[in-house]
């Protein structure tokens, strides 16, 4: 028990530092912090064990039978049937008392087991990009499973244990103090004794499960960013280095688990050296004893009995160490991501809109991203004091070097990265003062990378909600110019996506994402490198159909293409994070800033163009 | 390879989307994973020497107690001719050869055996351990090895999630079979040396308690079927959350931004509160059985009193061994007891086995030449396609009758509307998919008589679909490569004009990158997949939208250091913008699968196809914007 205490005593690793606000009950036992879910079932979880140990307590019974029967046995006493029957009264009732009480401890395991996923799944939608660069997905996925069952295995067995293990050992003695006195005071000392080294082992049973642990989960992680890059590692024949470096890593694993595999099993013979240390000291003291005759062969026997149940704290006390110095590591784990508050979460005093109409002011917003606060000489930051104006109805495109903001930029928008108050308004007001499931829901961005979920395609687009008609469905991958290519697959909607759109050409993938994004027609729409996969033909048949669906609705598109920009209102050039230049296509050209040097770039091709043109290669009607 | 490879119409991969349930013992299963085992069988033999030296302590303990205290010391009018097993002659020599009093020689003996016990049985623990953790190492290794062989038209159709729990959780599960082996054959060996000797002391009364042992396996049986259908209701329910979990953390993002939060919650909602259903179930059914099982040592306790007790009175059995057989009650059950819980996890791993060997079993394959011609040291670089159709899957072709040259040395675009197999054709010309013999040659020798990875060293292509693994910018364009040195890196990277950016980064080509890459800008992160593979120095270049998300200016900065690198190098561009073809001289047009026109740019416009309609597209916006 006291190796309970080691765990109750040890912190949760830190497996990663990160500048996130952390919740102030970090700091609190994460065993402590079980208890109130525990507790949501006091009557079940306390009952259930006062049914335990009341089924402990009839066992205890069990030995005085034995020993009647014995010492009858030993005086020619021909009447048994009453020991013999007694045994079995007592096996009916133990087992009620046990059935019920295992039942209902064990239930409560499975309650918390059901309550922390739940938390740990809505806490996990409510986390931010910052967040998930500290944590692989591999990693989470280690923890909701492996973890939360440790923990239900702890409560449902573990607690048993512990508090039975504790109630029989008092038991016993005060049963084998009743049997004879001296014989037990005898065992008294060598007790503390013998739990001293059990504590050393069981501290570092401790240590290493939590190896054991994050090996299991960087084995998961790696396994999980190997597969998933297969085709990459493919390419570049990099098999045999992978396989390599798995076998490491499998390796370490192995020998970390072999490490408390030997700890477990010391501890164990440790016990089981215990027992037989103090059964050695029954026998010779208690054999003398009944050879002076003063307990009888029948006390002997039951103080042998007895002996073994005040052992078993001792004995099973391994197996309830580990459960709980397993379930303390993991119910760390498991707090550690629960404590991360969430980076984007609404205001106190946030409250909606009646109706966004979709002008967006942007003032002095500088954004850096985390882990970028001491980049070296030539580093820009993500942003730097933009200032923006953008009317409700407008479509701006955006464009800029790589690297220069323009994802950011929107990401800032509907809030997937948090501005600083003050800096981005929407309708005037404050995007941080607006509740986050308005912005999310009246501003959509399609993202720059599109992610398509493995489920039919038809799902894909209408994912926002499951519910919309297919009509809708339809008239969404018509804008995006998809409904031909859908009508080609033998399925259609039905067709089922491969994992993250593996299935489908970059093209049919960007325009599904895209397709995602229009179907919820938004009163701001953020398009973020859309049509790069797309071909010109395309990208025109789209943009000029988004032109009449957009009308009065506010678009902001970033592209590389200055023949996309060229459909906007007005085009904002970023350089480094600063807004370079802003203004309608001719006012830039006129400029003959960064623009115009783009476009110049892009006139590398006009020059072909003009020679060919004079070759007559071109047709009149293309200059019309 | 010799083994005859299944036709691909075949395969079906659905069965692994199934949950693999065992519903018959199946020992082969478990047979098979003797092969991992075997070279550790050293170890395994020595363990079972320890158990079965661990086991003989621990039977010969309550002997002395029995026999030597209590029958002979405190007792010692009782039957002398029941057996000891040598303990009480050897307490009667060490009492003669120390002289010490016979119960303290007794308690010594039962202190040596105990102490016996404690460390054998420790031995046997660790080596086992050794031995397992040894030979399912080997396992994941072995599985390892075959998923990343696996082709892409395994991982074009079998999610990732489904094969990574192969590798991870049933393999652990795997281990607690093992382990749980090693607790029953902690248990059985007492059991067996155990009845052993009630039977040699009183043949009886073993007998009358050896009755109570079908009662154990009836309800033993009874438990198994009744939980059969609930575990196997509880694993679907799991696999299912985990399924959820994991669709919805990889693409959080989307489900953040499109607001699914809820839904996603809701669905995840009602399967934990089945597998919370389930997980009541087995509990309710488990403790009936649970206690039901420990209630036998009771009933034997009852048995030996009543029985033994008259057998005592008759003279038929001593006391002592009425005593130790009140001690060895308990280890009667054991094993069956031990059995219940084990049956579970057997079943539990049984399915885990199905569904390791599965996908080791999974023979799917590229068609490998028995004795693959090696491509020539100096790779001219010429590319043929003849006649080449294909489909990923029967009846809906992708290419059809795709038929051009490339000539060594010529770099060659191919263009067309989006969805017309350009990336496919790439694909089958690096051997990703197995191609009709004579279909695609390189310097005039069939690819499928080449080893794929011999192609893939050679021939380098930068993916439209790229990943970015967690692990250093360095990392990621060496890709673990040895060969390429930092220098190299830097020098690819400065090629792509990536240098400047990575050089900024707080720690340079040695800053971290998250998963995916996801703490860089999305062309940052396609320079990088481009300077990888420039990296490689490859002796063939094919670039597939390699420069879709990069800026005009960056890319202008890119084709400049190109046009220098690839001087006489074939190299494939696939573009949608026709700027990044500038430099090409001959362009391929593909349209929903079929060459449509191919020829120089000059020629294409002249001709007044396809090409030409997308040129003016492109040249209109130019056209305006100089108009204006
Ligand atoms: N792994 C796959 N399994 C089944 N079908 C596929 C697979 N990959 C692509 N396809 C289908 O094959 C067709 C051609 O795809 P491909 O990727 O070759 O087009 P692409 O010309 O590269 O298009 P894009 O310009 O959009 O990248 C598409 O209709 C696509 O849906
Ligand atoms: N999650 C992140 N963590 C750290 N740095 C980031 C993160 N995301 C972006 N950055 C950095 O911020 C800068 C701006 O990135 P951003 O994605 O906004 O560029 P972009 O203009 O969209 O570029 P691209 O045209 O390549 O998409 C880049 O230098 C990038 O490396
Ligand atoms: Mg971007
Ligand atoms: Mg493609």
């Amino acid at each position: 028990m006291a190796c309970f205490f080691c765990a109750l005593s040890a912190r949760g690793p830190g497996l990663i530092q990160m500048d996130i606000a952390r919740n102030k009950n970090a700091d609190r036992n994460p065993l402590w912090r079980l208890l109130p879910l525990v507790h949501r079932n006091p009557w079940r979880f306390w009952g259930g064990m006062s049914l335990i140990n009341l089924g402990r307590l009839l066992e205890a019974f069990m030995p005085l039978a034995l020993k009647m029967g014995i010492d009858r046995m030993a005086a020619g006493d021909g009447r048994l049937a009453f020991p013999a029957l007694a045994i079995l009264g007592l096996m009916v009732a133990r087992y009620i008392a046990f059935n019920f009480g295992r039942r209902y401890v064990r239930e409560v395991g499975v309650e918390v087991a059901f309550e922390l996923r739940q938390r740990l799944y809505w806490h996990l939608e409510l986390m931010g990009p910052r967040f998930f660069a500290g944590y692989t997905t591999g990693d989470l996925m280690a923890r909701a499973i492996n973890d939360i069952s440790l923990i239900r295995q702890m409560i449902g067995l573990g607690t048993r244990l512990l508090f039975v293990l504790g109630f029989s050992g008092i038991i016993a003695f005060v049963f084998m103090l009743h049997q004879s006195v001296s014989l037990t005071l005898l065992l008294l000392p060598a007790l503390p004794f013998f739990a001293v080294f059990g504590w050393v082992l069981a501290a570092k049973i401790f240590n290493q499960s939590t190896i054991v642990q994050e090996g299991f989960s960087n084995l998961s992680a790696q396994v999980q960013e190997n597969l998933n890059g297969i085709r990459t590692i493919q390419t570049h024949a990099q098999e045999a280095h992978e396989i390599r470096r798995f076998e490491d890593t499998s390796s370490h694993y192995a020998r970390d688990y072999y490490r408390l595999m030997f700890f477990n099993s010391a501890l164990n013979a440790w016990m089981l050296a215990i027992t037989g240390f103090t059964t050695l000291l029954i026998v010779g003291f208690g054999g003398a004893q009944v050879v002076s005759g003063e307990i009888s062969v029948g006390t002997f026997t039951a103080f042998i009995f007895y002996l073994g149940m005040m052992l078993s704290p001792v004995k099973e006390g391994g197996v309830m160490v580990t459960l709980f110095q397993r379930g303390g590591s993991a119910a760390a784990r498991i707090f550690e991501i629960l404590d991360h508050e969430p980076e984007i979460r609404d205001a106190p005093d946030a409250a909606p809109l009646d109706r966004i109409g979709g002008a967006i002011t942007i003032r002095h917003l500088s954004y850096r991203h985390a882990g970028r606060s001491h980049e070296r000489e030539g580093g820009w930051p993500a942003l730097d004091d933009v200032s923006l104006e953008i009317k409700s109805g407008e479509m701006i495109a955006i464009l800029g070097r790589v690297g220069s903001g323009k994802s950011t930029l929107l990401r800032l928008i509907v809030r997937l990265l948090d501005p600083a108050p003050g800096s981005i308004y929407l309708d005037d007001r404050d995007i941080r003062m607006l509740p986050l499931a308005q912005v999310r829901s009246q501003v959509t961005l399609v993202p720059q990378d599109p992610f398509l979920f493995a489920t039919r395609l038809g799902h894909n687009i209408a994912y926002d909600n499951p519910e919309r008609p297919t009509e809708e469905v339809w008239r969404a991958a018509e804008s995006a110019d998809l409904e031909t290519t859908i009508r080609r697959f033998p399925n259609r909607l039905e067709t089922q996506v491969g994992e993250r759109g593996v299935t489908l050409s970059g093209g049919q993938k960007q325009r599904a994402s895209l397709a995602r994004g229009l179907i919820r027609e938004t009163p701001v729409l953020l398009l973020d490198d859309c049509f790069s996969s797309v071909d010109t033909e395309t990208e025109e048949f789209i943009l000029s159909r988004l032109k009449t669906l957009r009308q009065g609705r506010t678009t902001l598109m970033v592209s590389h293409r200055v023949s996309t920009a060229r459909h906007a209102d007005r085009i904002l050039v970023l350089d480094k994070g600063r807004v370079a230049e802003i203004g309608t296509h001719q006012e830039l050209l006129a400029k003959r800033g960064l623009y115009a040097a783009l476009e110049r770039a892009q006139g590398r091709r006009d020059e072909l163009t003009q020679a060919l043109v004079a070759e007559g290669a071109v047709a009149e009607g293309s200059q019309s | 390879m010799n083994a005859p490879l299944k036709d691909k119409t075949t395969k079906d991969y659905s069965v692994f989307e199934d949950d693999i349930d065992v519903r018959n013992f199946d020992m082969r299963l478990i047979l098979r994973l003797t092969h991992w085992i075997a070279p550790y069988r050293a170890q395994m033999l020595g363990a079972v020497a320890l158990v079965l030296l661990a086991a003989s302590a621990a039977v010969l303990a309550p002997v002395v107690v029995s026999r030597v205290v209590v029958d002979g010391i405190l007792l010692p009018t009782a039957d002398a001719a029941a057996p000891d097993f040598g303990q009480k002659a050897l307490a009667h020599w060490l009492d003669g050869v120390t002289g010490l009093h016979p119960l303290v020689v007794a308690c010594g003996l039962y202190a040596l055996w105990t102490a016996l016990w404690a460390l054998f049985g420790h031995g046997f623990r660790i080596m086992l351990a050794r031995a397992v953790l040894r030979g399912l190492r080997d396992l994941r290794r072995d599985l390892f090895a075959h998923l990343e062989r696996l082709p892409s038209t395994f991982y074009d159709r079998v999610a990732v999630g489904r094969v990574m729990t192969r590798l991870t959780n049933d393999i652990e599960t795997l281990f607690e079979l093992l382990a749980g082996f090693g607790v029953l054959l902690g248990e059985f060996v007492p059991f067996f040396v155990a009845v052993t000797i009630m039977l040699a002391l009183n043949p009886t009364l073993t007998f009358e308690l050896l009755a109570l042992l079908p009662l154990a396996a009836l309800a033993t049986f009874i438990f198994r079927v009744v939980s059969r259908t609930v575990y196997r209701g509880i694993r679907s329910s799991v696999s299912r959350l985990n399924e959820n979990l994991q669709e919805n953390l990889s693409g959080i993002e989307v489900v953040q931004l499109y607001g699914r939060e809820q839904i996603n919650y809701d669905r995840y909602t009602a399967i934990n509160r089945e597998n919370r259903h389930k997980e009541n179930r087995a509990v309710a059914i488990e403790s009936y059985y649970g206690p039901a099982m420990d209630s036998m040592a009771f009933l034997a306790m009852a048995t030996i009193i009543w029985f033994g007790g008259h057998h005592v009175l008759s003279g038929a059995a001593s006391l002592g061994s009425v005593i130790l057989f009140a001690q060895f009650a308990d280890m009667l059950f054991r094993p069956i007891v031990a059995m219940g819980e084990q049956w579970n996890v057997v079943f539990r791993a049984m399915a885990s086995c199905e569904r390791i060997f599965q996908a080791l079993d999974w023979d799917e394959a590229l068609k490998e030449p028995a004795h693959p011609t090696p491509l020539p040291a100096d790779l001219k670089g010429k590319v043929e396609f003849r006649h080449l159709d294909f489909g990923y899957v029967p009846g809906s072709p992708i290419l059809k009758d795709v038929s051009f040259t490339i000539a060594p040395g010529e770099k060659v675009a191919i263009v067309g509307p989006t969805g017309s197999g350009k990336t496919s054709l790439i694909r089958l010309l690096c051997r990703f998919y197995d191609v009709p013999a004579g279909t695609i040659l390189l310097d005039g020798i069939d690819i499928m008589e080449v080893a794929p990875s011999e192609i893939r060293r050679r021939v380098g292509v930068v993916l439209q679909d790229f990943h970015i693994f967690s692990g250093s910018v360095y990392d990621n364009i060496a890709l673990g490569n040895p060969n390429i040195t930092r220098a190299d890196a830097e020098r690819a990277a400065k090629l792509v004009h990536a240098d400047p950016f990575i050089s900024a980064l707080p720690q340079g080509y040695e800053t971290p990158l998250t998963e995916r890459g996801r703490n860089l800008s999305h062309g940052q992160r396609q320079l990088l997949a481009f300077a990888r593979v420039l990296a490689m120095n490859p002796e063939v270049l094919i670039l597939d939208e390699a420069t879709a998300s990069i800026d005009t200016e960056t890319e202008l900065v890119i084709q400049d250091a190109l046009a220098k690198l690839t001087e006489g190098r074939t190299s494939i561009i696939i573009a949608h913008r026709l700027q990044t073809i500038r430099e090409a001289h001959r362009i391929v047009v593909l349209t929903q699968g079929e060459v449509r026109e191919i020829g120089t740019h000059a020629e294409l416009i002249a001709r007044g196809g396809v090409y030409k309609t997308l040129y003016e597209l492109q040249v209109q916006d130019v056209k305006a914007e100089t108009a204006s």
